[in-house]
Parts: structure tokens; sequence; C-alpha cells
């Protein structure tokens, strides 16, 4: 059986420490756009952290959530590219093929999620900071669409080695750099097809609930709802 | 009229090759203290758009031939293919394994002791290798151990002296051989 990969990230557990976004930066070479592209809603972040406030002063809370590419299983953003760069593949991940995309933008006008974004200049990284470009994911040029892939490199790379030591992928064995990077462990990534797995025990939890479910685009991604009142 | 429409076509093949390496707006162009994917020229645009590469010139014209005819085996100097992603480029501590014993009057030896005495890496040029556009991200080991020779993709090099590009490493290439062989042919096995 094919696997479907997943995540839930636990509302109660984070912090809003800003790791995943600093992680996922570090991992997937994005590009940082600076404070002019960004005050035009340019920024590039596959993963963010929203912040809302709840309550008046001085009774006020702050929350938190993680928002990433929610690897919808009818994702808005597929039907409409026409050249086929977003597609669904069989582990279920929305992928991005860069070669392909042309730049329309569809994708990123009919994703609800807003996780969507596109390269309006080509990145910079002064020399020699280009070394830590992470040779295992593309750098992408000016006029593509990108987004979060669920770290599909080290998805690839965890099924090679599998494969090589002929064995099946252990639960928790693939992490994803914002999953790896979270101290307060609210991230957790897995194959929503294994039952016994751990993403697949939290998403079935009654806390559980999606994203805009009610747009039907069947996120792969539980948000686990706050219990504690601190 | 001819000159006309040659005139036209000449302007607008100039609005795609500057389009092709974003020279169209002055605030984005790239020093060469700054790292881009973005072209150096509209030159270098043109020549990866119509993938045309220039012969790589070795520093000393490295006889494979020679080395397969001895008995020498592709992983006894390209160690890492076996393991990862990168075959490797041997290094000159590599090559004295066996020189610092045979051979060693022959001027190309010479050459290759000038560097190792010297404790530099000899300066190899890459054959292979995908170009940045691509957005190729291919690993050797998993081929290997699905027991693909090394002359399909590269060619047999014992019948080669200095290593050439005989194999065009196009997507057909590639996507045929996952076909026949039922690999995975999704876009995301290699492009990410």
């Amino acid at each position: 059986m094919p696997h479907r990969w997943g995540m839930t990230v636990d509302l109660d557990r984070c912090t809003g420490c800003g790791a995943c976004v600093t992680a996922c930066h570090a991992e997937n070479n994005i590009a940082v756009v600076g404070d002019v592209q960004a005050a035009k809603s340019r920024a590039m972040h596959w993963i963010r952290v929203e912040r809302y406030w709840e309550g008046d002063f001085p009774d006020v809370r702050l929350k938190f959530r993680p928002v990433m590419c929610q690897q919808c299983d009818a994702a808005p953003c597929e039907p409409v590219c026409p050249t086929y760069a977003s597609h669904h593949t069989d582990e279920g991940l929305n992928a991005q093929v860069y070669n392909r995309c042309i730049g329309t933008r569809y994708c990123a006008n009919a994703c609800p999620y807003n996780v969507r974004f596109f390269d309006f200049y080509n990145p910079k990284w002064p020399r020699p900071l280009h070394l830590q470009l992470n040779p295992d994911v593309s750098v992408r040029e000016v006029g593509v669409m990108e987004k979060c892939t669920f770290c599909v490199q080290r998805i690839s790379a965890a099924e090679i080695d599998a494969k090589a030591e002929k064995r099946e992928l252990k639960d928790g064995e693939i992490e994803p750099a914002c999953v790896q990077s979270c101290s307060a462990k609210a991230l957790v990534f897995g194959d929503l097809n294994d039952p016994e797995s751990e993403v697949s025990r939290l998403s079935r939890s009654t806390r559980g609930a999606k994203l805009l479910e009610e747009l039907g685009t069947l996120p792969k991604v539980t948000y686990l709802a706050r219990q504690t009142q601190v | 009229m001819i000159r006309a429409v040659r005139r036209a076509s000449a302007v607008v093949v100039c609005a795609l090759l500057a389009g092709a390496c974003s020279i169209t707006d002055p605030t984005q162009q790239v020093s060469p203290a700054v790292y881009s994917p973005a072209h150096r020229t509209a030159a270098d645009a043109a020549r990866e758009f119509f993938t045309i590469r220039s012969k790589p010139e070795q520093p000393i014209p490295f006889p494979h031939k020679t080395h397969i005819a001895k008995k020498a085996l592709c992983t006894d100097c390209h160690e890492s293919v076996e393991k990862g992603p990168i075959a490797g480029i041997p290094s000159v501590k590599t090559c004295m394994i066996c020189h610092s014993q045979i051979a060693t009057d022959k001027p190309l030896i010479k050459q290759v002791t000038a560097y190792a005495d010297k404790g530099i890496e000899i300066p190899w040029q890459r054959v292979y290798g995908f170009t940045h556009e691509s957005h190729v991200r291919f690993n050797h080991a998993p081929h290997i151990r699905a027991s693909v020779d090394c002359a399909t993709c590269h060619g047999d090099l014992a019948q080669q002296t200095v290593a050439e590009r005989s194999v065009n490493h196009t997507m057909g290439f590639c996507v045929n051989c996952h076909a026949a062989k039922k690999a995975p042919n999704d876009c995301l096995t290699c492009h990410y």
C-alpha cells in the first residue's frame, strides 16, 4: 500500500517560538526577500506562525497556529494549473514541479490557506553564504511558484535508504525540518495509511480539526485544539 | 521587406534573451559577490536554453582506457557511487595509492606527483551534470543497486581516454529507462 503522508499540529504544545520557520528556510533554500518586497506581501515562508490575540486588556491571551501547505486531497491549486506543474503524487503530496511552472499564479489565487509563494525576483545570497544552501533542494529562479513539500527530499532519501536495507519505513523515521526542530514536539509527521502510526493516532483525536474544512479541500494536516487555559 | 522581417525577429530574440536572464530590472543585476541562479549574460541564457555546453578541458589527459585495460574498476576511484548521490572525483591521494609505485617515470604521472607533493588537488573539470534550471536531484546509489551498468549513462569508457559526454542525459533518456525497468516515473522522483 502506498504511503499517505500527513501531519498533526498540537496547538496546546506550540509555544510560537518560530524554530520551524527558521528550520524550513534553512532546509529548503527559501529566499529572504527583504523589507521592500515583504511590504508588498511577497515574503516567502513555507511555514508561518499565525498569532491570535483573544480577550481585552488585561485579560488577553495569545494563541499561536503554525500554518504550512495542508497537502489537500482535493487541492484547489491543482485543477487550475494549466501546465500540471501543481499535481498530486501517489503518496498524496501536492507536488510543485518548478520545470513545468510558467508562473501564471493561478494556484496561489486558488489556495485558501495562502501558502503558495511566487518568486518575483531571482533569489540572492551574498557569497560565501551560498555555501549553506542545501544541495538536496533546488534553488528556485524567478517566475516560478514554490510551496511546502513536506520535505520531499527527506522522504525520498529515507525511502531509498529503507529500500537499500530491504526493510519497511519505520514510523517517525522521516522528519521534515519543521518537525525535527520543534522543541515542544507540537508537530508530528507520518503515514496516515498506517493505523498504528503516531500521526494516525493523533489525527483520530476528538480534539482534531482541519483548517477551513467546510471548503471540502480534505487537508492532510490536523490541528489539535487547545485545552489548557493559561 | 525581408530585411524588415529579419530586423523584427532580431528584436524579438533580443527581448526573449533579456527576459531569460532578467536584465530588464537594473536593480536586480547580480554582482560577482552575490550568488544567484540568474544567468550572468544573455549569451549564457541562450547556451543553457539550447543546451550548448563547452567541452571540459582536463588539466591532465586522464586515460580511462589504460586503467580499465589494467582491470581497475570504476568503483576503485569513484568511491562513493554505491553509497550516495555523488560518484565522486578521486582525490590526488587516491591516484598516489598506486602511482607512488607504478609508472613513476612517465611524464603524466610526474605531473600527478607534482600535485601530490604540493598538497593540492588536481583541478578536474566536470564532464556530466545537470544544469541549474533542470532542477534534477540525481542519486547514483539506487541506480547502482538496481544494477544499471555505468556504461548505460556514461558510455563505454574502455574505449575513451579522457571522459567525454558521449551520452546525452535528456529527460526522455531517463524516463524511457525508468518506464522499461518499472521504476517510479512521477515528476517528484527527480524534480524537487
